[in-house]
């Protein structure tokens, strides 16, 4: 009966998941797939990527994740894992459609042009959410603080993949962070040791 | 310290990505094309093994095999009659040395290599 052994697989940790992946069984990877697949499509989606193509990016990436599920060691979340590669392989594809390069190179974007965009869309409440105040970053910020601080990469890996100055991600993190902090309404309260996906770009 | 707790917040917030309506089947797309490239690597397996077997077998067949299987019949044959005199035993390795034991060596050669060449491209 499918459906006991989705209820069976759906009651496993994530772990448990990846070793039964690595062993073959492709509906643990599946339902690896249900629980982060979203997770994924949101981090393309706020690197830049429009929603068909952010999700054939994480597609591709979950089953490069399937194939190399040996390579994952546990070091972290499986989501984050993933999420670097998913992050990598739009660029990958940026880059093949030769998209990159004016992608990066792209001029900070008219802060007043994004306020009005992200404030038509809820400033009035105070409680603008991550995706619209990403609106206002321009193209390059809002993909580094993305790859930073969605997937995980830390700024000399982002720079390495966006083929990019470090010094230049590095402003580009600190322009997108101020933007951002202006945006964001204040935090709300968070519980205790709240688990913190990835790791903080430190250069 | 206001740097740092807005970064982990911001690290939450990315996080924090709400489930897509159409997850599930987004999920059921993966699995089906794990299930499709999974099939096609069988299907190229078997394809390869298969190949291999064959290409195992002729080679076998081409290079003076049998010349060879006649000479050690030959021997096989001198080595069962001195046998012979010894026990009576010695019946089997007279019946290996006919010409049944040429195709079982063949035979068990080409299902050798065909599980040599799909365990090597498995590996791969």
């Amino acid at each position: 009966m499918p459906g006991a052994g989705h209820a069976t697989l759906a009651s496993l940790h994530d772990v448990e998941l990846c070793a039964r992946a690595a062993a073959g069984e492709r509906r643990a990877f599946g339902e690896l797939a249900r629980r982060h697949g979203s997770a994924i499509r949101h981090l393309l989606r706020r690197m830049g990527a429009q929603g068909a193509e952010a999700d054939d990016v994480a597609q591709d990436a979950l089953l490069a994740a399937f194939e190399r599920i040996a390579e994952f060691r546990g070091e972290g979340t499986f989501a984050g894992w993933v999420k670097r590669i998913a992050a990598r392989q739009y660029l990958r594809r940026l880059q093949r459609e030769k998209r990159l390069a004016s992608y990066v190179a792209e001029e900070a974007r008219d802060e007043a042009e994004g306020r009005t965009e992200a404030g038509a869309a809820g400033d009035a409440e105070r409680r603008l959410d991550l995706d619209e105040a990403l609106k206002v970053l321009s193209r390059p910020e809002r993909m580094c603080v993305s790859m930073c601080y969605g997937a995980g990469l830390s700024h000399a890996e982002a720079a390495d993949a966006l083929n990019l100055p470090l010094g230049t991600v590095k402003s580009h993190v600190k322009r997108g962070l101020e933007k951002l902090r202006t945006r964001l309404a204040p935090a709300p309260e968070v519980k205790d040791g709240a688990e913190v996906e990835g790791k903080r770009g430190n250069g | 310290m206001a740097d740092l707790e807005f970064e982990r917040r911001l690290e939450r917030l990315f996080a924090d990505a709400p489930e897509l309506p159409d997850a599930r089947g987004f999920a059921e797309r993966i699995e089906r094309r794990l299930d499709r490239g999974w099939n096609l690597r069988r299907w190229l397996i078997g394809a390869a093994g298969l190949a291999g077997g064959v290409v195992g077998a002729s080679q076998l067949v081409l290079s003076n095999l049998f010349d060879r299987m006649e000479t050690a019949e030959h021997s096989a044959r001198v080595l069962g009659q001195g046998l012979a005199r010894v026990t009576p035993a010695s019946d089997m390795v007279s019946a290996l040395s006919g010409g049944y034991g040429v195709w079982i060596a063949v035979g068990l050669a080409v299902v050798t290599l065909g599980f040599a060449v799909s365990r090597v491209i498995e590996e791969i």
